[in-house]
């Protein structure tokens, strides 16, 4: 199969000055050396937390960001060089709602768009309808956008970056801000575009979103890849681990850090869930450092202890630490 | 190249159309190219209405005015708008050039504000009761095609100025006035002091507004309209190139600095 | 020891209370101008109002109506609406834009106070306004202010300022709860123009025309800068500013009482963050 995207080394640092006079700058660096092939036709994960940049490189490779260095092709054309050629070749989507002309009609920004992406008219014509469709618009395409829900104007993004027939795709975040329902929907969408044979890289947080939907997934972490596989093999690399959860009260971080210097503690986190809090803690030696975490927490208020297999998401919390 | 040029100009059309969608009923837009003309042009029929060919003067010069406030602040609004909507970043990552669209909306800002001087005219004839014929038709719709072409082209200058650095916007307040007054839209240049002539001859609009004058209300002098029409279009000329150039350069440094879209 | 209690409390309210007008006047300075570079100030306060000035003066110039003099004056004077109307209804308008007004209501501060301070500044730079472009009809029009007494131009400016930020409170009140801020104050603005009388002389108006002139601030001091341009005396003017301020108190109540309803109204119907 023939690689229809490839990555290589790409970095990119933001120069932002600190004071009003702009005389000092300070350089961030957004993505700092990722490298990654995707096949013709492959469904690629980039998973990371906030700030690690996806976005970055997702707008590296849709031509809107210069990287600093490094290079990156899509379907053999340059980002940098040939970013007219990648233009035609590609289309996107960044999550949320904007980049719409609001007072206009779900109708009128496709016609808008399919003329920018040098449709001919009775093209147009042909595919608009057609998309509506797809996207479960139809009946409501003469609305304006501005009455819309977050989730219609998510669909509309989807026809409209599928106006031109791409073969390649970059999805940045689509099921942000979605209620489970549309980001369901959005997920089937995703799913005929890859029975399509679209060459899709799409971006996420929700693990269980890329677990389900990409054939491969990268873990970006500070502007890096951590690690790249398939989702069962990052999954295989989490099996030796045990998972503890517990539900515990009022738990403040010192206690975090005295279990973290544990023996056999890979990892902790704890997430607030209203009153209560959970806490995580993965371990090779699962059940058998059950007391010994007990012991540790003397004195606070400690419900359901539960030992269960890793999920996608324990193999990510380990990647990206926790 | 046949098939590209009428590609571009349609979707220069419908980009004009969205431009006209979107902002067809927008207070601000209103202010400026109706509410601000027509008291400027009020004011004017009123001082000068001891002058027997004051009405169509002043018709011509506060729809000129109209046409600069427009071609500073909406224009300048129109990028920003796109950017706060995230459609700047679209449009710059479509594989139609964005001069093509920025041409479109100009045209629809430009021919939007036509609407000033359509303002005044009806005020001015319908009711104050003035007789505003227009001397030399021939040479003033003529007149009108140049200026409008030259201001759309202008435009192209300002688009991507806008697009570097919003902060442009500021300057915005500075450049209205001053227009007005080296321009000669509603009064001869001849009252300001001699060494601001050279600065007046160097605007474009002050030939937009020398021959829109003299077509409607003055002599006619065929070469003075004639000359005013080459230097529009001379203009025109420079404007485009330039601003070819201008969105090269500068969509490029959007793209190295990453200011496309919010922080 | 209650007497002390009460003396305290009154000292200390006082004292807040200065600490707030101070503090809410200047932070709606530089709320306004927290962009506050050289270029954005010579733009909007600087290059704009003197050419205003200027397009006004050669236009009536060449109407050949009044003295070049009649319109410096009545223009610069006019300056005073550019702080007085757009200065301080952002400042008010300010907090909706930046979703602050529900703090500024649950606030227990008063209102008074801090709706006062918010126009304070304005008052001052708006003065500042009015002597630049005087300062440039002498400099570059040949304004000549030889008769004037300084002082009494002074009394004419300030009253200018007072006034048009008394309409500006009004303004800044209502623009907490319409749409259009901006075409109402652009609007009312350049009717000023209009209708004051910084071009056109007032005895040329039809009565219609002089009755809203009446009404609106500017009218007045405009008329009382002319007068001391011309060499007169406090008597000449003192009624007509009197007057002016009067009217600049009036718009401003008014614009209190707007909104102190508005905020009940608010309160009442739980519209706050809705607003």
């Amino acid at each position: 199969m023939s690689i229809a995207i490839e990555v290589q080394n790409l970095r990119r640092v933001y120069r932002a000055s600190t004071s009003i006079l702009g005389r000092e700058k300070k350089e961030i660096v957004a993505v700092s050396d990722v490298s990654f092939d995707i096949k013709q036709g492959e469904l690629f994960g980039l998973l990371g937390p906030n700030g690690a940049g996806k976005t970055t490189t997702v707008k590296m490779l849709a031509t809107l960001l210069i990287p600093t260095s490094g290079t990156a092709t899509i379907a053999g054309y340059d980002v940098v060089h040939q970013a007219q050629k990648v233009r035609e070749s590609i289309g996107f989507i960044f999550g949320g709602e904007r980049g719409l002309y609001w007072r206009l009609s779900g109708e009128d920004n496709l016609r808008y768009f399919a003329s920018l992406y040098r449709l001919d008219p009775s093209e147009a014509k042909k595919r608009i309808p057609y998309l509506i469709e797809l996207v479960g618009l139809k009946g409501r395409e003469n609305e304006k956008i501005e009455g819309y829900s977050r989730g219609m104007k998510q669909r509309l993004h989807i026809a409209r970056t599928l106006l031109h027939d791409p073969d390649i795709l970059f999805l940045d975040e689509p099921t942000i801000g979605l209620d489970p329902v549309g980001a369901r929907e959005l997920r089937s969408i995703v799913r005929d575009l890859q029975s399509e044979k679209k060459t899709i890289l799409l971006t996420t947080h929700y693990m269980f979103e890329a677990d389900a939907l990409c054939d491969r997934i990268g873990v970006i972490k500070h502007g890096e890849i951590v690690a790249l596989d398939t989702p069962q093999n990052l999954k295989q690399g989490v099996q030796d681990l045990s998972v503890i959860e517990m539900e515990v009260y009022g738990i403040g971080s010192e206690v975090l850090d005295k279990l973290r210097a544990q023996p056999h503690v890979d990892s902790v986190s704890l997430e607030d869930r209203e009153q209560k809090q959970a806490l995580v803690i993965q371990s090779s030696h699962g059940s058998e450092i059950v007391q010994d975490v007990i012991n540790n927490l003397n004195g606070y208020r400690v419900e359901r202890v539960v030992v269960r297999e890793p999920t996608l998401e324990d193999a990510y919390v380990r990647l990206v630490g926790g | 190249m046949l098939q590209t040029t009428r590609q571009y100009t349609r979707t220069a059309l419908m980009a004009a159309e969205v431009v006209l969608k979107e902002m067809a009923v927008d207070s601000f837009i209103m202010f400026t190219i109706v509410i601000q003309p027509l008291i400027i042009a009020l004011l004017g029929l009123w001082m000068l209405r001891d002058r027997p060919d004051a009405a169509i003067y002043v018709v011509v010069g506060s729809g000129m005015s109209g046409l600069w406030s427009s071609m500073v602040f909406i224009s300048g609004n129109s990028i920003n708008a796109e950017r706060w909507t995230g459609t700047l970043e679209m449009l710059v990552a479509m594989p139609t050039p964005l001069y093509v669209v920025t041409a479109g909306r100009n045209l629809a800002h430009v021919m939007q504000s036509l609407l000033s001087m359509i303002a005044a005219y009806a005020v001015a004839s319908l009711f104050m009761g003035y007789a505003l014929d227009i001397d030399h038709p021939l040479l003033f719709i003529p007149s009108l095609f140049f200026t409008v072409v030259a201001f759309i082209s202008f435009g192209l200058i300002m688009a991507p100025i806008f697009i570097l650095s919003p902060a442009v916007d500021q300057f915005k307040n500075g450049l209205e006035f001053p227009i007005f007054v080296l321009c000669g839209f509603l009064f001869p240049i001849a009252l300001l002091p001699e060494w601001t002539t050279p600065f007046s001859y160097l605007l474009t609009p002050y030939w937009a507004a020398r021959a829109l004058h003299e077509s409607a209300h003055g002599g006619g002098d065929v070469g003075v309209v004639l000359a005013s029409w080459a230097i529009l279009l001379l203009s025109t000329v420079i404007y485009v190139a330039v601003s070819r150039r201008l969105f090269r350069v500068i969509l490029r440094r959007v793209r190295e600095d990453g200011t496309l879209g919010l922080a | 020891m209650q007497r002390t209690t009460t003396q305290t409390g009154l000292l200390y309210t006082i004292i807040s209370n200065l600490r707030m007008f101070y503090e809410g006047s200047r932070l709606s300075y530089i709320a306004l101008f927290h962009w506050l570079r050289p270029s954005t100030y010579l733009a909007s306060k600087i290059i704009m109002p003197l050419n205003q000035i200027l397009f006004f003066t050669f236009l009536g110039e060449f109407s050949g109506q009044n003295t070049r003099d009649f319109y410096v004056i009545g223009n610069a004077v006019q300056m005073a609406a550019i702080s007085g109307i757009y200065g301080v209804t952002m400042s008010i308008g300010g907090d909706r834009w930046a979703g602050t007004l529900p703090y500024l209501f649950g606030a227990p501060s008063s209102r008074l106070v801090m709706f006062l301070g918010r126009a304070f500044f304005h008052i001052l730079d708006g003065a500042v306004g009015v002597i630049f472009g005087l300062v440039l009809g002498v400099l570059v029009l040949g304004l000549d202010l030889s008769q004037a007494d300084p002082l009494l131009l002074l009394l004419a400016i300030i009253a200018a300022t007072i006034s048009s930020s008394g309409l500006g409170l009004l303004l800044g009140s209502v623009s907490l709860v319409t749409v259009n801020v901006w075409f109402f104050n652009n609007t009312l603005y350049f009717l000023l123009l209009l209708f004051s009388g910084a071009n056109i002389a007032r005895d040329d108006m039809p009565a219609w025309m002089v009755a809203v002139g009446d009404i609106l601030p500017l009218t007045r001091s405009i008329e009382a800068a002319r007068r001391v341009a011309a060499g007169g005396s406090f008597d000449d003017i003192s009624g007509l500013l009197t007057v002016e301020v009067l009217l600049g108190l009036f718009y401003a109540s008014f614009g209190f009482t707007f909104f102190r309803w508005i905020e009940f109204q608010a309160r009442r119907r739980g519209t706050i963050d809705r607003m």
